[in-house]
């Protein structure tokens, strides 16, 4: 615990400026559990596509509509926390500011890209260009909290990207096998999910547990 | 040994839990009361003392107000506060590289 009455060197003043300055840049960078929960969910619905293409069970779209439906769910759980629970992070940072302008802009693109593949937009297209809308969220995230496997993640996700855009051209399909070329355009959207949101999800929880237990071992040992 | 006394340096800031205060308000746009409590691990009492002396100095701005019933002080650092800092960081270490 803080006290008053020790009088503090040069050395532990630098201490905890350094700490509390890192405490708040780890606030600043979460748990990575929002990007490990939109992970999962985006993989299991791109591996629940494939696997329903491949053995017919379900009509095509099927696990993209539970996938909206669980995402829209999940948003109403979010904003009803914040609205009837009054839960607040207790900061405010310039960083969270921008992520929420982000976050905005991210859901109304996406938004667009859906309605889109709904009024005639091919999905062989319209799934390449949210991959490339996920690499361009991930890239800002990763720069903004200087945290490398987001920016990796974002430029492999634009290689998928590329690559899904000219599957029609790279994949000889059998004739009028839309279904054999979406089964590649959902490979690839399932390898980036894990590249761009799930690996560096995961590291990121890794390195706020880590520095929570850090945080109270040096609680611990504070005088 | 003793540690070194440094009667230059600035004694609004040279205090563990207002330096540690200063150091998490810097970084944000604006905190909690309870959010500074929980990360510098101290006692509301201590905590409120402290920031009341930050206030005063200038150093921070101080809102308080009511959300649904509660209380909800939030701290948010002021320019002078910010020179301040600045100016203790850069004494601190001319301290330290004066002892290498």
């Amino acid at each position: 615990m803080l006290r008053e009455e020790k009088p503090l060197s040069g050395h532990d003043s630098l201490l905890i400026i350094q700490q509390m300055i890192d405490t708040a840049k780890q606030e600043q960078k979460g748990d990575g559990m929002g990007w490990i929960l939109w992970g999962w969910l985006l993989l299991a619905a791109s591996i629940g596509t494939i696997l329903n293409l491949q053995y017919q069970w379900l009509s095509t779209f099927f696990f993209w509509n539970a996938f909206g439906l669980a995402a829209v769910f999940l948003g109403i759980f979010a904003a009803g926390k914040v609205i009837f629970f009054k839960k607040t992070d207790g900061v405010k940072t310039y960083t969270s500011e921008i992520f929420k302008k982000l976050n905005v802009g991210f859901f109304i693109s996406l938004l667009f890209i859906i309605v889109a593949t709904n009024v005639g937009v091919s999905p062989l297209r319209g799934f390449p260009l949210m991959m490339s809308l996920y690499g361009f969220w991930s890239l800002i995230h990763g720069a903004l909290l200087n945290f490398k496997p987001s920016i990796i993640g974002a430029y492999i996700m634009w290689v998928l990207a590329f690559v899904a855009l000219f599957i029609p051209r790279i994949i000889e399909a059998p004739v009028n096998d839309q279904s054999y070329l979406f089964t590649w355009v959902m490979v690839l959207h399932a390898l980036g999910v894990i590249c761009c949101y799930l690996i560096p999800g995961h590291l990121a929880n890794n390195e706020f547990r880590k520095s929570s237990t850090g945080r109270l071992v040096n609680e611990r040992t504070r005088v | 040994m003793s540690a070194p006394v440094f009667n230059e340096l600035d004694p609004i800031l040279h205090s563990q839990l207002r330096l540690a205060v200063m150091s998490l308000v810097i970084s944000v746009k604006e905190a909690e009361f309870t959010f500074l409590k929980e990360k510098t691990n101290s006692t509301a009492g201590n905590l409120s003392v402290q920031v009341q002396k930050l206030k005063d100095a200038g150093y921070i701005d101080v809102t308080k107000q009511f959300k649904d019933n509660y209380p909800l002080t939030t701290c948010k650092i002021t320019p002078k506060g910010v020179s301040a800092f600045e100016a203790y960081v850069k004494a601190l270490q001319s301290y330290l590289n004066m002892g290498k």
